[in-house]
């Protein structure tokens, strides 16, 4: 598939999403949902490298797009003062679009995908909270927690409809993302809130060595998914795009 | 006194009450020690559990099985837990039940991690049921809080707002809840259509009167009773009915203009909760209140004979008599 029909597929699926949670006011105060095109990506994989796909799979794709979306909202959450009127809305369009996802699934009966979506996002809360917890974590720990925030959702659609084969390049390429986001984070000196527990396991330089490493692993470990699930040219070098590598 | 007229009105439910409280406790069990630690928070702090017993109370009256139920009633509550978490970060408030609100004890960003860790325990319990009907209720209700919520926002500090505006705001903040735990209840437990409706609107009537006594309480009751500062709705800019029905008075305005300015002291905060104790609008409010219990008891007597008609109608009082 060409890169310009994969982008077409992506800007659909996020026009879908776009018109199931449209609001007047959150709009106006919070904006359109933000959702990462490369996640949408991995959800359009399965059809991109030409599964079977039909119009409830594309519904499903959406409402995990949803769910997304109403992650990032939370994630927009300051840790103190959240007083302004756009904070507050910014809390309540995440919960908003938390109830148009299972309002979608119920109107479809789709009672497994709500259940699966339910377990990815507890499993997600858990792995995000882990910031506040001030527990020691080895580095590889670390990758896992991020991985598992990044991934879990997507994988939990994918085992909800027999996609699963394409986790492991999906789960490889979303941490690499995380972990480059993580160290441009670091460079910026804005360290996200498991930036900030991580440095406190390994100090400042070793924090910057270890994500070099983690990152290094993970494209060996994507290279290696890859060549196993035998994508399109087309499509591999889409995922090296993600994951900021030109030429493989 | 209230508990303990509570603990009497649920009586003849103990046991069931006590399987969904094992069952909350199970369904916020989280291999996070730090999620464990805010959601036994929130369990600690008790509540009144009214969702879980309206929906227990109306499967009642069809094919009632506590296993069944169970993945009804627990969801409802745990939804109702997890907006009180997330009320609290929009609301920035640091005490309710007289205990420190997780955005305080720990921060916003674990509160809102706990809150849709709940939420989700509450839809991955609830999948049990497979009725899409159900499903689709409990989603709309979720999705018109929200509605309901993101209206309260934009009304805040709306000094001109109508009392209609009011009404339409707390049937989606709270009333709907109550309301779909009546139908939800009815529903799973199988019973009839004619009497679903029935119990339904019930629900709806006693959340209406639940709300307007809570929004009396916020002026009435003490700092100690209620476990946060008296007033606080309207310090927060939410215009509830006794201030609706007060707005306009000259002794108001000056109260008014400085909650408007975010300058009313602690002395001035007493006296003018003195003022609206003493004032018409309260016993014009209680009087709004009761005609909605009365419409909620005339929906009892509809229903069919039943040894439960008795108890929907010592709770639906109780709620309206409350005291706080």
């Amino acid at each position: 598939m060409h890169a310009t029909n994969i982008q077409k597929a992506i800007q659909q699926l996020k026009e879908s999403i776009f018109v199931r949670v449209r609001h007047r006011a959150l709009l106006q105060y919070t904006g359109a949902p933000v959702v990462d095109e490369n996640q949408l990506f991995f959800l359009l994989l399965p059809f991109l490298n030409g599964e079977p796909w039909h119009e409830g799979l594309q519904e499903s794709a959406t409402t995990v797009g949803i769910v997304q979306a109403s992650l990032f909202e939370h994630d927009k959450i300051k840790e103190k003062d959240a007083i302004s009127k756009e904070q507050q809305l910014t809390v309540l369009s995440g919960d908003y679009y938390s109830g148009r996802y299972y309002e979608i699934l119920a109107h479809t009966g789709n009672i497994v995908l709500i259940q699966k979506l339910a377990q990815g996002i507890v499993e997600r809360c858990e792995q995000e909270i882990a910031a506040y917890e001030h527990t020691y974590r080895t580095m590889e720990q670390w990758v896992n927690n991020l991985s598992l925030i990044e991934t879990a959702i997507i994988r939990k659609f994918y085992e909800a409809h027999g996609f699963n084969k394409y986790s492991a390049v999906m789960v490889h390429a979303l941490t690499i993302q995380r972990l480059q986001n993580e160290m441009d984070a670091f460079h910026r000196y804005a360290l996200t809130a498991v930036g900030r527990a991580m440095e406190k396991c390994f100090g400042q330089q070793e924090l910057k060595h270890l994500l070099t490493v983690a990152i290094e692993e993970q494209q060996k470990l994507l290279t290696a998914e890859l060549a196993a699930l035998q994508l399109s040219d087309e499509l591999q070098q889409f995922i090296w795009r993600i994951v900021k590598v030109e030429t493989r | 006194m209230e508990k303990m007229k509570l603990k009497l009105l649920y009586a003849d439910l103990k046991s069931d009450i006590e399987i969904i409280e094992t069952e909350l406790e199970k369904a916020l069990n989280s291999s996070s020690h730090l999620l464990n630690e805010a959601s036994l928070h929130l369990l600690q702090a008790g509540g009144k559990r009214i969702r879980p017993v309206f929906v227990l109370l109306s499967a009642k009256f069809g094919d009632y099985q506590i296993e069944r139920m169970k993945h009804i009633a627990v969801p409802l509550e745990l939804i109702h837990m997890a907006s009180l978490v997330h009320d609290d970060v929009i609301d920035d408030s640091n005490m309710r039940r007289g205990r420190h609100t997780v955005k305080a004890q720990w921060n916003n960003r674990v509160a809102m991690f706990t809150g849709d860790f709940i939420f989700a325990r509450a839809l991955e319990y609830v999948t049990v049921i497979d009725n899409p009907r159900a499903h689709q209720i409990l989603a709309r209700t979720m999705v018109e809080i929200c509605n309901g919520e993101i209206i309260q926002i934009e009304d805040k500090f709306r000094m001109n707002q109508h009392i209609k505006d009011y009404f339409r705001r707390i049937k989606r903040k709270t009333a709907l809840l109550i309301e779909s735990s009546c139908e939800l209840g009815a529903v799973v437990g199988g019973v009839d259509e004619q009497n679903i409706r029935r119990l339904k609107r019930y629900g709806y009537f006693v959340g209406m009167s639940f709300q307007i006594i809570d929004d009396i309480l916020d002026f009435t009751a003490t700092d100690k009773e209620l476990g946060k500062p008296a007033g606080s709705d309207l310090l927060q800019g939410n215009i509830t009915l006794p201030m609706l029905l007060l707005k306009d008075d000259a002794p108001m305005q000056p109260y008014l203009e400085k909650i408007i300015a975010g300058t009313l002291t602690e002395e001035e905060r007493m006296k003018m909760l003195q003022y609206v104790r003493h004032s018409d609008a309260i016993k014009q409010a209680t009087a709004i209140s009761d005609k909605y219990l009365q419409k909620a008891l005339k929906e009892v007597e509809a229903l069919p004979k039943h040894p439960m008609k008795k108890k929907l109608r010592d709770v639906a009082l109780f709620i309206g008599k409350r005291k706080f």
